[in-house]
């Protein structure tokens, strides 16, 4: 068969640095290809330049029948290139329909003008939502929608514009396990159509249930092509990263389980997203929490470190009271929160990575929240430097502006903000969304290490594997409160999900 | 953005030492430069001599001390928009009460400074109860501090008070003019509060990302409101000066100042966007303002003329800021 797309020794130079180099790659119709490497391997780039938004600085471009040096958005659009990006482009604020012919509103004319063909549009939008099982009015606002019905309407709008190739950047990193399973009904119909798609994806056991042949890039070089179905994850992972990541289960028993440090006791939240929640942490321990996406898992973090207002409950660490009323306090008493979305409610965007360690320090440090003490350039640096070291953030200086950082770097950078404020009690909410398996392992890495030196560690985490290579317990969680504390060696995914959704 | 120099220094990747961080440190210094060359070659004769030039330090001050102010609201992504009125407030109400046999430092301190500061108190809460963007709030309490001014002052200018307040503050100390002196005190001050101190830092974090900066445990509702009695503090003192240069409270005094206070802080670089910008930007972007109207005058161009070159400024300033300062 043909390829739809291929690309031919590609190669991408940026000032000073080689982005891509000498990558071949196509899409055949009727396939899902995935497309795996770590952050800064080089695939959002390839991505860029099937779409047009980016100019090689050599190879070619197939399209069909054509060969191309370069393409433009224009000439990628025409030929039926649709990219659906990870951070969902749908506009909140007009209606699914509107959505789908955005830039191409069909018109029709009367009197002589062109008015907006609306049946027409109504039509069209009912027949391509269908296509892809979403069952909802055409006319609904798109931010009434969940994330998974947004995403579901970016593919159906890649449909209305007669995509020949989709490509999906990660659609699943924020998608219930029953949502992935119907996304991969769709890609499968899809395909059954005679779409060819790229799937970008971390999520290495996703790729035997939905790819056909995986392609695999490391540093912006071409590794090589696998069958999806039965290439073993130990050769992707060994192929993407250049060594093998041992993903099993802590088989120490480090627990001390007649030393208690953490104990939550009947914790509610105002507003009734958390409902009597108790449990205790041993030292040494790291406990999971399971649970399906919306069960409240993150609104207890939040109530523990003062962020969501408390109905009644207390929190008991190392013997004494940390119930706190807000973030401040949560601060001054050395609770940790690493939060979901490091973009939104993580970093400083406009500040250095030193800068983003030392604010909680010199928070802590103050003597009131609101302090004339004069900032510690010194220790700022010093703070720079040593968890540049210590946790091995890949940057140029402790000076270069976090945004420069890939997100698993960037990650460590929070992770060390709280580290530099010593604090006692860890909250790591979904610490790897998102980031590359390099940096996922070391993350882990630190978190054992942090719960051996005695530190509490709670974890949120919607990736079970993840919970069962890294916890000692795992609560699962459910409407609201803990269903079931499971210990890891009695725990199986099976297991978890059935006790999440029972 | 990228601190490049140290990096050059250091021997590190000097990738962004480039024109855009360059243009970032001494953009508006540059351009304030050339005006300065510009104007004594359009003006030769008296442009450049002392007294037209402490003419314009002089004038700049009170639009200074109220873009200081007004620096600090836009740090947070917000904005102050009551500053003219709450200047003409505190002018009025410090001649008031000297009139009514209030000695005059005691006037300064209760009619300027403390009274500023609940004017701008009252902002912060408000922004802060309500949580709607700060532009709604000092749109809405700028014209009620205003009507304030005129129903204290029945509308009529107040002069007549404590000879001793106008001779000491539109006097000089050892050749500098006393406003031009409070105005430099004002703003060493504030550097060093948001340049060197936690409490400045914790406000930088705000403005960068207020999410961020709650889940760090900065109290984002208390340097709010920290941040709006700055501001009320800078308009008062900008009142005490105004009222005392001027020898009488005028109740329209300070009436749409808030734009070029707001445009100071612009054109010297702060980030409309928030977490971004430096006082000593604000003070640059101050006195070219002062330098540029101050040349027009020289050069008799009619002040409605002054208007349209002041509104063109702020737009290409903008504009050629955002040319050379690459947006991530």
């Amino acid at each position: 068969m043909d390829p739809l797309v291929s690309v031919r020794n590609i190669v991408k130079r940026f000032a000073g640095t080689l982005a891509l180099s000498d990558v071949s790659f196509d899409i055949l119709p009727s396939e899902v290809h995935v497309l795996l490497g770590e952050n800064g391997a080089g695939k959002s780039t390839l991505m860029k330049i099937l779409s047009g938004i980016y100019e090689p600085s050599s190879g070619e471009i197939q399209l069909g029948p054509d060969t191309y040096p370069r393409l433009t958005p224009t000439l990628s659009k025409a030929f039926g290139i649709a990219l659906i990006y990870q951070e969902l482009s749908v506009i909140d604020y007009l209606s699914i329909e509107e959505n789908l012919f955005v830039g191409m509103i069909p018109t029709h004319r009367v009197l002589g003008f062109p008015v907006v063909d609306g049946a027409f549009m109504h039509r069209k939008a009912l027949e391509t939502l269908k296509r892809v099982g979403l069952d909802r009015n055409p006319r609904t606002m798109v931010g009434e929608l969940s994330i998974s019905e947004k995403q579901q309407v970016e593919i159906a709008k890649a449909l209305a514009s007669d995509a020949r190739v989709i490509i999906m950047d990660e659609p699943t990193s924020s998608l219930t396990d029953e949502e992935v399973q119907s996304l991969f009904k769709v890609i499968r119909e899809l395909k059954a159509a005679g779409i060819g798609i790229v799937y970008i994806s971390h999520k290495l056991r996703e790729i035997p249930q939905i790819g056909d042949r995986v392609s695999v890039l490391k540093d912006g070089r071409y590794v090589g092509t696998f069958d999806a179905r039965t290439t073993p994850t130990g050769t992707l992972i060994a192929s993407m990263v250049g060594r093998e990541i041992e993903s099993s289960r802590p088989d120490r028993d480090n627990a001390q389980r007649d030393r208690r440090v953490l104990e939550v006791e009947h914790l509610s939240s105002v507003d009734g997203l958390v409902r009597d929640v108790s449990f205790e942490l041993f030292h040494g321990e790291i406990l999971g929490f399971a649970g399906l996406m919306g069960s409240g898992r993150s609104e207890l973090m939040e109530v523990i470190f003062g962020a969501r207002p408390r109905a009644g409950g207390s929190v008991r660490l190392n013997g004494r009271d940390v119930t706190v009323r807000s973030p401040y306090h949560a601060v001054k008493a050395g609770i940790a929160f690493v939060t979901e979305d490091r973009r939104r409610t993580g970093f400083f965007h406009n500040f250095s990575v030193a800068e983003n360690i030392s604010i909680v320090p010199f928070l802590r440090e103050a003597r009131h929240q609101v302090s004339l003490e004069r900032v510690d350039l010194a220790q700022q640096e010093a703070f720079g430097q040593r968890y540049v070291e210590l946790l091995r953030i890949r940057c140029a200086s402790p000076e270069q502006n976090i945004v420069e950082l890939s997100g698993g770097n960037q990650q460590k950078v929070i992770v060390a903000k709280w580290l530099a404020a010593d604090s006692d009690l860890f909250i790591f909410d979904e610490p790897t969304r998102g980031i590359d398996i390099g940096a996922k392992s070391e993350i882990y890495q630190i978190m054992r290490q942090l719960a051996d030196a005695g530190k509490s560690i709670l974890m949120v985490s919607s990736e079970l594997p993840e919970l069962l290579s890294v916890c000692d317990r795992i609560a699962v969680y459910k409407e609201g409160g803990i269903a079931q504390i499971l210990d890891n060696r009695d725990a199986t995914e099976e297991g978890i999900m059935h006790i999440a959704t029972a | 953005m990228t601190p490049s120099l140290p990096n050059a220094v250091a021997g590190k990747p000097a990738r962004s030492v480039d024109f855009s961080s360059l243009w970032q440190s001494y953009g508006t210094m540059s351009i304030l430069v050339l005006v300065l060359i510009l104007s004594s070659i359009l003006s030769p004769d008296y442009f450049l001599t002392k007294s037209n030039l402490i003419q314009i330090l002089v004038q700049s001050s009170v639009m200074v001390l109220l873009a200081c102010g007004v620096f600090f609201t836009i740090l947070i992504a917000g904005i102050d928009l009551s500053v003219g009125s709450m200047l003409a407030v505190t002018g009025m109400v410090t001649a008031k009460l000297m009139i009514a046999g209030c000695p005059f430092w005691m006037a300064i301190l209760l009619g300027g400074l403390l009274l500023g500061a609940v004017l701008g108190a009252i902002n912060g809460a408000l922004v802060n109860i309500t949580q709607l963007h700060p532009f709604i709030i000092t749109l809405g309490m700028n014209a009620i501090y205003r009507g304030l001014t005129l129903i204290i002052s029945d509308a009529r200018s107040v002069f007549g008070f404590d000879r001793r307040f106008i001779n000491g503050i539109s006097g000089q100390v050892l050749g500098v003019p006393v406003p031009v002196l409070i105005t430099i005190l004002v703003v060493l001050a504030l550097w060093f509060l948001a340049q060197k101190t936690k409490l400045g830092r914790n406000i930088y974090a705000l403005g960068g990302n207020a999410q961020s900066a709650w889940f760090s445990g900065i109290n984002i509702k208390l340097h709010t409101f920290i941040v709006f009695v700055l501001s009320g503090i800078c308009a008062g003192i900008a009142g005490i000066v105004t009222t005392a240069r001027t020898g009488a409270a005028e109740p329209n005094a300070g009436f749409g100042f808030e734009t070029f206070a707001i445009a100071s802080a612009i054109i010297g670089g702060t980030s409309f966007f928030g977490g971004r910008g430096k006082i000593t930007g604000v003070v640059v972007g101050g006195l070219l303002i002062g330098v540029i109207s101050n040349i027009l005058n020289l050069m008799n161009v009619q002040s409605y003329y002054q208007q349209i070159v002041m509104g063109a400024l702020i737009i290409v300033a903008v504009t050629v800021d955002k040319l050379f300062t690459r947006k991530r």
